[in-house]
């Protein structure tokens, strides 16, 4: 099984006034376990494959299949549970829950799935524990430097076990050094087994990848295996 | 987890999450306030009338012909066992006469039912060729104890002016002149009018009035009996029409409560919307988008509900005994019964005035939540 797969996938945004192809035939194949890069610059479709993946939206033609599961085939409630359960979303401006605690805020998505709270705490420490973050655990994410805050993220984004982690521009909003430092731990995540989609336009970012997938006008313009 | 995101979010925004809160407050307090002074103002009302309960008027059934009642129905009567008082009145309109001349009801009672109803304010009640005065017929013939009246021309002496009388359904004296019942017989003839019963206990009402059906209209309908509580019922149902009708008025402050609640969750909800984007993406379903603003409504309700219901017994036992003096009832379980309805109605109102932001919020696109500054 792959751990997602696009065939003939076409996405049009359609307005009142004018429709925008935002993808055009675009067919990938990403196996479990790789790291891949999607490259290109704003407005070639990057953010489009990345909702389509992340299951936050559908295609308008061909087919999203994520671990065996055909997008379009899904309800909301089971694209939903696809999401919690199978993938881990990383965003350039964090996003987390300014009201809840780091720790609340990595517990967040374990308990939309139900996990018991004894559970939880213990996924909780072993994840902060991993990623340098366990003495933050009681404080909110207003007190957190940004590099910390991306790796609290991480952690949430990991809570659930997810077979996808899906980063948009991570290092977008940090210093070279705490981008480094978030690159190193989805790196390790990487070496643990997660599947990584890394959207970005950092050239920097390109040798964390075993293949890298350039767009342009919503079109596959490129793939290469890592250039370092 | 819920119920802790939905309280930190209104710290969020405590100003505003306050004032929501007083709306229900103003609210719940207004209509449970309200129910209770309606409620100790009926209480009141009614102690008055408590002696009523359990009277019982028996009257000639005139729409089958009779006008008086016998005295062989009476003794009829007046061996039912539920009896604990019978008193047999005479009645009828006569020409009274003194320096003035006025008509005027004429009662014919017994000397000791008549002390025992009564209490004279000059004076001694006695008849025995005398007679006894209501207050205000007293006051409009210029009568005083030891006057002399002529009743259809026969002569009395006044014996005793009585205390005016509040309003009273059976025997209404003030305007009236008393006689003993062998005079009145010399003047109208024979039969009662009227003969008011007591029963011993509220319940043998009914028992009465179907011993009296079956023994004296067994073949002919020749009395009618009148319950007294049947108008003590009316009156309370009166009361209890008012005081839905107040507490209605008090509800539209609840609706306005409900409206800024409305627009507080309306504001919380386009503020968070990002929010609701990330949580949308890391996997909570609509249902949990849904569960966290009703959350954060049931909040402003309960919290703002049961402030209201304690301030509604301090605002009840104000307004009533500023208006009715009485304040008695206040702290009894139909004011604790108003006071949850008021809770009741103030969370209800919260969770549905919640219901469409709530709703709303989950209705949103989680790719247009994300993007959304």
């Amino acid at each position: 099984m792959k751990a997602v797969e696009l065939r003939n996938v076409t996405k049009v945004y359609k307005t009142k006034y004018y429709e925008v192809v935002a993808l055009r035939n675009v067919n990938l194949e990403v196996e479990l376990g790789e790291f891949i890069a999607v490259m290109g610059p704003s407005g070639s479709g990057k953010s489009t494959l990345l909702n389509l993946v992340g299951c936050l939206d559908k295609p308008t033609k061909g087919e999203v299949i994520i671990k065996g599961k055909r997008t379009i085939d899904l309800s909301d409630r089971e694209l939903t549970k696809l999401r919690r359960d199978e993938i881990g979303f990383i965003f350039q401006q964090y996003n987390l829950v300014p009201t809840l605690t780091v720790e609340e805020n990595i517990e967040l998505p374990m308990v939309f799935k139900g996990v018991s709270k004894e559970m939880r705490e213990r996924r909780v420490k072993e994840l902060a524990e991993k990623l340098g973050i366990y003495d933050l655990l009681e404080r909110k994410p207003a007190e957190l430097s940004g590099g910390q805050q991306q790796r609290v993220a991480i952690a949430r984004a990991l809570a659930n076990k997810p077979s996808i982690l899906l980063c948009d521009e991570p290092t977008g909003n940090l210093d070279s050094k705490s981008g480094e430092m978030v690159m190193e731990a989805i790196r390790e995540m990487n070496e643990e087994g997660v599947t990584v989609i890394l959207v970005t336009h950092d050239e920097t970012l390109k040798r964390y990848a075993e293949r890298i997938v350039k767009l342009r006008d919503g079109m596959i313009v490129d793939v290469s295996p890592d250039g370092s | 987890m819920y119920l802790q995101m939905a309280l930190r979010n209104l710290g969020r925004a405590k100003v505003r999450s306050i004032l929501a809160a007083i709306g229900v407050i103003i609210g719940v307090t207004a209509i449970a306030s309200i129910g209770i002074f309606g409620e100790s103002l009926k209480n009141a009302v009614l102690e008055n009338f408590k002696d009523l309960a359990n009277e019982v008027i028996i009257s000639p059934s005139r729409t089958h012909g009779y006008t008086v009642i016998d005295e062989r129905t009476l003794m009829k009567i007046e061996k039912a066992p539920y009896i604990a008082e019978i008193i047999p009145v005479k009645s009828a309109a006569a020409e009274i006469t003194s320096k003035k001349r006025t008509i005027s009801t004429v009662y014919g009672l017994d000397e000791d039912d008549a002390r025992e109803m009564f209490k004279a304010e000059s004076g001694r009640i006695s008849f025995n060729g005398r007679c006894v005065v209501g207050k205000m017929l007293a006051e409009a013939l210029e009568l005083r104890v030891g006057s002399k009246i002529y009743v259809n021309g026969k002569l009395f002496k006044v014996s005793a002016i009585l205390e005016a009388e509040g309003a009273r359904f059976d025997i209404n004296p003030n305007y009236a002149v008393i006689i003993s019942q062998e005079d009145f017989d010399k003047i109208f003839g024979d039969g009662y009018d009227m003969i008011i019963v007591k029963v011993k206990s509220i319940e043998d009402v009914s028992k009465f009035k179907e011993y009296v059906e079956s023994r004296v209209n067994y073949k002919e309908k020749v009395v009618d009996v009148f319950e007294m509580k049947s108008i003590l019922e009316r009156i309370e149902r009166a009361f209890a029409q008012i005081n839905l009708f107040l507490m209605a008025i008090a509800g539209v402050s609840l609706l306005v409560a409900g409206v800024s609640i409305l627009n507080v969750m309306l504001m919380s909800t386009i503020e968070r919307t990002k929010e609701i984007g990330i949580l949308r993406a890391i996997g909570a379903q609509r249902s949990d988008v849904l569960k966290i603003f009703l959350y954060e409504a049931l909040i402003l309700g309960v919290f703002g509900s049961v402030i209201g219901a304690c301030l509604s017994f301090v605002a009840g036992y104000g307004i009533t005994s500023l208006i009715v003096g009485k304040t008695e009832y206040v702290f009894s379980l139909s004011s604790a019964l108003y006071a949850f309805f008021g809770l009741f109605f103030g969370i209800f109102t919260a969770l549905i005035s919640g219901l469409y932001p709530a709703y709303r919020a989950s209705k949103l696109d989680p790719i247009v939540a994300l993007r959304f500054e």
